[in-house]
């Protein structure tokens, strides 16, 4: 049997990773690159969410982490169109 | 001195430092990225790092406490990046109509790209799924009851049976949003008063929950529908 505690530790650790990535990370000054790592530290906290049993906490995560890529690729592709230095 | 609730369990306890301490990385990592970088657009992003911090150290509580907490972040820390997205494209907005070399057209929609949805089952079955959909949410109540009602009401509402509603209705969805927030709070308050009606007062709740979600939903669909079916 796996241990709850091996998902908690990966959980953190993917976390800790993932926002390193995002902040400092290869290839962020593409803002785009940038969006697609802050899914890696979501995933982790997921995981961290799953191993407290927090199953709402969990679906709502998901469901505004999916919400909020789709509004700052919008506010991205709308930037770009105005032709705005990113 | 840490006082824990007998009803915490052992494995809980034991992952509460570690988790804390990883909130605290995690959004001293984010905090330091937004002091470094000087694009908006950036700083944005990053303010999503800072909300798995709160989240991370929230959660170590562990408890159903933990996940109310939780939920109003999540739609708080939405809430936040949708203003602060709207703002920063108004301003860049504002500086390009001040710049005269420049010509960009001017609407804003949610979705940037032509987006029409024109399929026979959009006019064709929408008043039964959604009838079914609220019935379902209706009989749910509270918070999940509410999102599967709202999503019955989007539903409707991008579909064709329900083009050209009034301004009147727009603002009669947000009145029914403010007089659920009441049955909310009326709610929760007689729960501390008079401990003996908590079944009313949990319906209450319940109810009141159930209607603000929806109507909520309603909106977000009465917003999209202006944007949907445009060619």
């Amino acid at each position: 049997m796996i241990d709850v505690q091996l998902f908690f530790y990966f959980g953190i650790f993917l976390s800790i990773v993932g926002s390193v990535a995002t902040a400092w990370g290869p290839g962020v000054k593409d803002p785009v690159i940038r969006i697609f790592n802050t899914e890696v530290a979501s995933i982790g906290v997921c995981l961290v969410l799953l191993c407290y049993n927090h199953v709402l906490a969990l679906l709502t995560l998901l469901a505004t982490s999916v919400i909020m890529t789709l509004i700052l690729f919008r506010t991205l592709i709308r930037l770009e169109e105005m032709g705005v230095d990113l | 001195m840490i006082l824990v609730p007998s009803h915490v369990p052992e494995v809980f306890v034991s992952m509460y430092l570690p988790a804390i301490y990883a909130g605290l990385i995690v959004g001293f990592i984010g905090s330091m990225a937004i002091a470094m970088r000087k694009k908006e657009i950036h700083i944005l992003i990053l303010t999503d790092i800072i909300g798995f911090a709160m989240m991370l150290i929230v959660s170590a509580v562990g408890t159903d406490l933990a996940e109310s907490l939780i939920l109003p972040g999540l739609v708080v820390e939405l809430a936040e990046i949708m203003a602060i997205s709207e703002i920063l494209l108004s301003r860049e907005m504002h500086k390009i109509e001040n710049n005269p070399k420049v010509n960009v057209d001017k609407r804003i929609s949610l979705f940037s790209l032509p987006y029409n949805l024109d399929m026979e089952v959009m006019t064709t079955a929408p008043n039964f799924i959604a009838l079914v959909l609220i019935a379902y949410g209706l009989f749910l109540t509270g918070f999940t009851g509410g999102a599967v009602a709202g999503c019955g009401v989007v539903l409707y509402l991008v579909s064709r049976k329900a083009r050209g509603l009034a301004i009147f209705t727009f603002e009669g969805l947000s009145g029914v949003s403010g007089i659920a927030w009441c049955f909310w709070i009326v709610g929760f308050a007689l729960f501390f008063l008079l401990p003996e009606y908590w079944l009313v007062s949990l319906l209450l709740a319940a109810c009141g929950l159930l209607l603000k979600v929806a109507s909520k939903i309603g909106l977000v669909g009465v917003l999209m529908r202006e944007d949907m079916n445009k060619e």
